[in-house]
This record gives structure tokens, sequence and C-alpha cells, in this order.
């Protein structure tokens, strides 16, 4: 039963890292794709009515935490207080970057909205790619599962690695998608990079997994194995999807990339939730932090009747707004 | 200072700022939902309507996420006791809120700005989603607090945790109903008062007259028929329940220090906390034995037949309650001078109707707000009532001094979003109905 609770966890946070990770990725690479503020206002517009919409999995990804393993979200939430706060203001310093900067037709305006987003957006993505670094890494963790150690603690190098690697990795899947979705220069500055970007990005590829296998060992749960593998091909197929000019492939390609590692990642944490570092005791795993029959089964009917009608009615809306964005 | 009290008044702080985007969001849904579905139709002037409060209502929606974001997760960053024990009944509710609510109200959102130009009919279903996807999002969460307030449908762990028993108990809790019913006509009092505050402002300024008379009229309207659901039955009933679960609450929020049959209500008066007494009150007699149970003889329990240490907050209970429940009578009053007027087919012309109209604009802001510290500072000592106090509830390894670092980070915050908000919606309102 916990089991099911965990996936449903690692279900959210990789929807979320997928959906909200393309519009992070696109305000990452924005100076590089737009060239002027024509550009950057259609940049801005491919992703403005989806961020909002991508951001909520968070948002009920973190309440799903909190109904399914209540003991992991207080222990983390209040562990990292400082960091997670500055996570929070980040996310909304960017979500107002995003919504003011079209209400007034200023230059100066507009791009110090658009430095801000891109900066907010770049340094979340650090963040999220530290974080997961740090739970791959383990904690110093004290009996109740609260968190010993300091601030500076959680800039190791290998949670550094995990952060730069996560830059390449969303800077890509914002590539992919600004190719698809925007028409024009833009879309063909971001095919450009997005071509550059992989071989960043299949380098910190190879870096990553050999130090994860220093850290955590050479996996050998076959699920684990299995979702490398299928990351590992998924980002070896990515530059022929880019260079066949179908938009759409690259970016399921890149899509395809970004579950399948995270996956990986979730089954090798697997029962952890917040583990301590290896060979230490004080890790919460789903099995300590367990929920009840009855609010675990709620949450995840909760989860997948959400789920199923977020898809119903959200691919009815992309269909609706399908087709590409100009600059005007 | 006190950790618990640092917790507090940052929950309150953020809480409260973040409060004054839904009362717009939930409030002037319905309006958008209306003229949209109207300029489906063919209805021109409609159309114009449409845009004007689809803008207004989208930078309210935005400050609503953007303030909203850290709600979700403070539970775990200040409330971390809280949360471990309560998660699996809190989080429930939460969980719908983003699942079936949130979703709905920002995909949806999306699609109406999309189609603003020349709604369809999906536009104008999709304002309709919009509208319900606010107001179930405020559905989940007067669930969430209705059962802090009231908790039902869960039983004690061996390790102390509370553990979910009946979802449905928790949905359905004796005490969501009404007082999620008076939270959404509060709401819509907002509405009606902006939108006819707004048209007044064109109306006065002799601007876009067609349109403000229209806004005028919907407005009042609105705001007349909710302000008088709020008093009865959402206001009466909820109440009905606080007398009946909560009935220290009752005594805080009208100063009732003796119990006494025959209860009196306190129109004014001063509580002081220091004696027991109520400085300088006028008196209704027997009216409060009636308001709380029907009978004007009934005897009703005082603040001094609790334990000292069982009462909430006097002062703050006493005042929000009596803040609230005048400016609602003073919506009642002015809603029906307005429907009067305009039945009388005066309204439109009659300026001091209009400047009073205009100069509500704020008040419901500040009725809403005051209802929910009766609730929350009412329902003190407690965070789930009866059940697990406030001063427990905190981060074991979270300093004062932490949190009020992130208090102040967060006034900085929220302080230059407040000003961009108003600059925004006053420019908007600036440029009109126009475009």
């Amino acid at each position: 039963m916990s089991t099911a609770g965990f996936c449903v966890i690692a279900f959210m946070l990789t929807a979320y890292v997928l959906l909200d990770g393309f519009d992070l990725g696109v305000a990452f690479v924005a100076p590089l794709v737009a060239r002027d503020e024509r550009e950057r206002g259609a940049v801005m517009a491919s992703i403005g009515p989806f961020w909002n919409g991508n951001e909520v999995w968070l948002v009920a990804g973190g309440a799903a935490l909190f109904a399914l393993f209540p003991r992991a979200y207080a222990s983390s939430f209040s562990g990292f207080y400082l960091p997670f706060i500055v996570l929070l203001w980040l996310l909304m310093f960017r979500g107002m970057a995003l919504e003011l900067r079209h209400h007034f037709p200023s230059r100066i305006w507009q791009d110090f909205w658009d430095a801000a987003f891109t900066l907010a957006s770049a340094l979340l993505i650090f963040i999220f790619g530290i974080a997961l670094g740090n739970v791959l890494h383990g904690f110093p963790l004290d009996a109740n599962g609260y968190f010993q150690g300091t601030f500076a603690y959680l800039l190791n190098p290998y949670a550094l690695l995990v952060g730069a690697f996560a830059l390449a990795v969303l800077g890509q899947h914002g590539a992919t998608f600004a190719a698809m979705r925007i028409e024009g220069a833009p879309a063909e500055r971001a095919r450009i990079l997005s071509r550059r970007l992989w071989w960043i990005e299949a380098a910190l590829f190879v870096v990553v997994t050999v130090t994860t296998f220093g850290v955590r060992g050479i996996p050998s749960v076959p699920v684990v194995v299995v979702l490398g593998f299928l990351s590992t091909a998924a980002l070896a197929a990515l530059p022929a999807a880019v260079r066949s000019r179908s938009a759409a492939a690259a970016f399921a390609a890149s899509s395809a990339f970004v579950a399948a590692l995270l996956a990986s990642a979730a089954a090798a944490l697997y029962p952890y939730l917040l583990p301590s570092i290896a060979g230490t005791t004080g890790g919460i795993t789903i099995f300590d932090a367990a929920p009840s029959p009855a609010a675990l089964s709620c949450a995840l009917a909760v989860t997948i009747l959400g789920s199923i009608g977020v898809g119903i009615y959200g691919s009815l809306v992309w269909r609706r707004m399908a087709g590409k964005v100009r600059v005007e | 200072m006190d950790t618990v009290l640092a917790d507090r008044l940052q929950f309150a702080f953020t809480i409260m700022f973040h409060y004054l985007f839904p009362i717009g969001t939930m409030g002037l849904a319905p309006f958008v939902a209306w003229y949209t579905w109207k300029a489906s139709d063919g209805d021109a002037e409609a159309a114009r309507a449409a845009r004007f409060w689809t803008k207004i209502f989208t930078i309210n929606f935005a400050a609503g996420v953007v303030t909203g974001i850290p709600m979700e997760f403070q539970f775990g960053t200040n409330w971390a006791n809280f949360a471990e024990r309560s998660g699996s009944i809190v989080g429930q509710p939460l969980a719908m809120e983003g699942m079936f609510a949130f979703f709905l109200e920002s995909i949806f959102l999306g699609v109406v700005l999309y189609g603003a130009r020349a709604p369809s009919r999906f536009t104008a279903w999709s304002a309709v989603a919009v509208c319900a996807g606010a107001w179930l999002s405020g559905f989940f969460i007067v669930d969430t607090d209705a059962w802090m307030q009231y908790p039902v449908g869960y039983h004690i762990a061996a390790n102390g945790r509370l553990e979910l028993d009946d979802v449905w108990a928790v949905l359905l809790s004796p005490f969501a109903g009404w007082q999620y019913a008076h939270v959404l006509t509060g709401a819509l009092i907002a509405g009606g008062f902006i939108v006819g505050g707004i048209g007044a402002y064109y109306l006065l300024s002799e601007r876009g007259a067609a349109l403000a008379r229209r806004f005028v009229r919907d407005g009042a309207i609105v705001a007349f028929v909710f302000s008088s659901l709020a008093i009865f039955p959402t206001g009466d009933r909820n109440s009905a329940d606080v007398t009946q679960y909560q009935p220290i609450k009752l005594a805080a929020m009208e100063g009732l220090f003796e119990t006494a049959r025959g209860a009196p209500l306190a129109i004014i008066g001063m509580p002081d906390t220091q004696r027991d007494v109520l400085i300088d009150p006028i008196y209704v007699p027997n009216v409060l034995s009636f308001l709380a149970y029907g009978n004007f003889t009934a005897n009703v329990k005082g603040l001094k037949a609790y334990a000292e240490e069982l009462r909430p907050p006097v002062e703050l209970t006493y005042y929000a309650y009596h803040v609230m429940v005048g400016l609602g009578t003073i919506f009642v009053a002015a809603g029906a001078l307005a429907v009067l007027l305009l039945w009388r087919k005066r309204l439109f012309t009659s300026r001091p109707m209009l400047w009073i109209l205009m100069l509500l604009m704020p008040f419901p802001y500040i009725a809403n707000e005051a209802g929910w510290i009766v609730t929350e500072v009412g329902r003190q000592p407690w965070i789930v009532y009866g059940v697990m106090r406030t001063a427990e509830a905190g981060s074991p390894n979270v300093a004062a001094g932490e949190t009020i670092f992130t208090l102040a980070g967060f006034a900085g915050m929220y302080f230059v979003l407040g000003v961009l908000f108003l600059y925004l919606v006053l420019r908007e309102i600036a440029e009109g109905a126009r475009a």
C-alpha cells in the first residue's frame, strides 16, 4: 500500500518537472533564443498560458505528500527551512515577473522583468537539481528524521554537479519546447541551441551517472537498470529527432529522457523518502511515514481521478490553443 | 520572541494578504462568466464588459496564485508538528483543491484570455469552468478549516497521530456547509460592490454611460441579494454551529462575561479582560439568547464559566465580530436603498447613492477579513479544536529568529506586490471599459 503512495508522489513530481520544466527551461534559455523585445515577447507568450497550470503539479504534489507521508512533509519542509523559503520566494518572484512584464509598454520595465524571470528560473532549476542531488546523496538526520547539517552542507560538490546537470537537461527541454511552439528565427535558434546543449547534457549525464554509482553504489534493482537504459536511449535518440526537423519528436525525446531519468532516481531511492547518508540510520522510509489505509485510498483516488480529468480537459484546451506563437 | 507567536504572526500575515485576492476571484468570477456568456450570444456591450472584468480578474488571479504558493507549504515549514500529526486528514482537501479546483481554474482561464476578442460558446463555458474552479477551491479550503474547527472522521493512533477514517465525513462535515455558504456570500458581496462601485465611479465621472449603468445595476442587485443572504440564513446558521460546537467562541464574539438567562446582545462596548467586564456597553435585552437558541430566556454561558486557559483572545475576536456584523448591516441597508432606487428608476441619476456605492468598495474586504479573524482567533488556543493546541503545533527545529527573517522577507515582497497590484488595477480602471 505504501508503495502505491510512493508511486503517486513520484508521478506527481515527475509530472511537475516534465511540465514546469519546459517553462523553466524556456525562461532559462530565453536570452539565447530571442534577440530583441519582440522575439522575447513571443518566447514569453509561448509559455504564458501554461506555466500556471504546470506549477499546480508542484502545489498538488506538495499536498499529496502532506496527505500521504505527513512525517516526511513535516521534517523535510521544516528541516530545510531557509532554503525552502528561498525556493518559495523564487517561485513567487518568477510568477510576478511573467505576469507583470506585459502590463506596461516600457523597454526598461520589460527588460527588468525578463532578466528577473530568466535569473529566477535558472536559480530554481539549479536549486531543484541541488535538492535532488542531496536526496540521492543522503542527509545527516537525527533520530526523528530532522536535518542536522548546515546550509553549507547542502552545497556539496555532488549536489552542485546535479544542479549543473539539471540546468543542462531543462535548458534542453525548454529549447525543444520553444522550437516546437514558436515560429521563425527564435525557433531556429532554439533548434541550434538544443543541438549544442546536447553535447554538454550528454557529457554531464555520463559524469553524473558515474559519480552517482560512486555515491550510491551500482544499481542492481532491475527497475532502476531498465529505466536507466530507457533514459540513455531517449538521450541518444534526441539529436536524430532534432535533425529530423520534427520539433514534436524532439520534444517527445526530451520529455522521455526527463521522465525516465526521474523515474529511475525515484526507483533508486525507494523505499526512502528522505534518506540519511549511506551507512547511517535515521532516514525516513515510506513504511515509518506510512499513511493510514483510508488516507492512502483517498489520496490515490484524488490523484488518479484528478489526473484523468486534467488529462481530458487539458488536452482539449491544448488542442484549441495549438498552433505556433508568431513574433509580432 | 516566542516561537509559536512568530509562526502565528507569519501565518496571519501571509494568509490575510493572500485572502484579499480570492475574495476578488470568487466574487468576480460569476460576473466574468455572465458577461462572457452574454457576449457569446452576440451582445457587443457585454463583450466589452467581459474583456474589462477578465482583465481585472486575471490580475487578481495572478496575485492570488503568487501569494497562494507559500500557503500550501507553510504547514510543513512552520507547523511541522501539526502537519505530522494531522496531515493524513488535512492534506486530503488540500490535495483535492489542487487536483480538482486549481487545475480547472488555471487551465480554463487560459482559454478565456485567449478567446477574449470574440467569445464563442466554448469561451463562455470556459468562463463558467473558471468560476466553478474558484468556488470549488474555496470549498476545499473552508473544508480544511472546518475540520480544524470541528474535527470529524478520524481516530487517534497509538503514536499520537490523527488518522483519517472517513473522508466523506470530513468533506460533508456539519461545520463546513454553512461556513462555506457564508464565505461564498462574503466574496459575492465584495464582487457586487466592486462591480457596482466601479460602475458608479464611471457614472460620476461621466464616462462610458451605457456600460457603467449596467455595472451599477448588476452590482447593486448582487450586493443586495448576497448581503441579505450573509445575515440570513448563512450568517445565522454559521453562528448556530459555533453556538453548538464552540460555545466559548460565541461568548468571546459577543463579549459575554457573565452566564445569563435571557442574555443581552451587546451592540457596542469594549471588553476589559483584566476585570472581565464590557465597558460602556449598549445592550438589547434577551436578544443574544434568542439568536443563539431561538428562545428569549435561554441560558447562555459567559466567559467566566470557562477556565482561563480555554479562552480565545477575547478582544480581537469580539472587535472583529462586531466590525463584520456592523459592516454587514450597512451593506444590507446600502444594497436595499440602491435596489429601491433602481426600481424607482432613479439610481443612475442619484449622485449621493452613486457616491455611497463607490466609497463602499473597500469595506467588503474588511468585513471578509474580519470574519476570518473571528473564525481563526476565536479557535484559539486550539489548532485542532479540543484535540491539539496551537502552542504544541510548531516546527521543533525552526527558531523564532528564522521565522522573523522570513516574515520580513514576505512583508517586503508583499509590499511590492501590493503596490504593483493596485497600480495595475487602477490603470485598468482608468483606461476603462473602452477597448
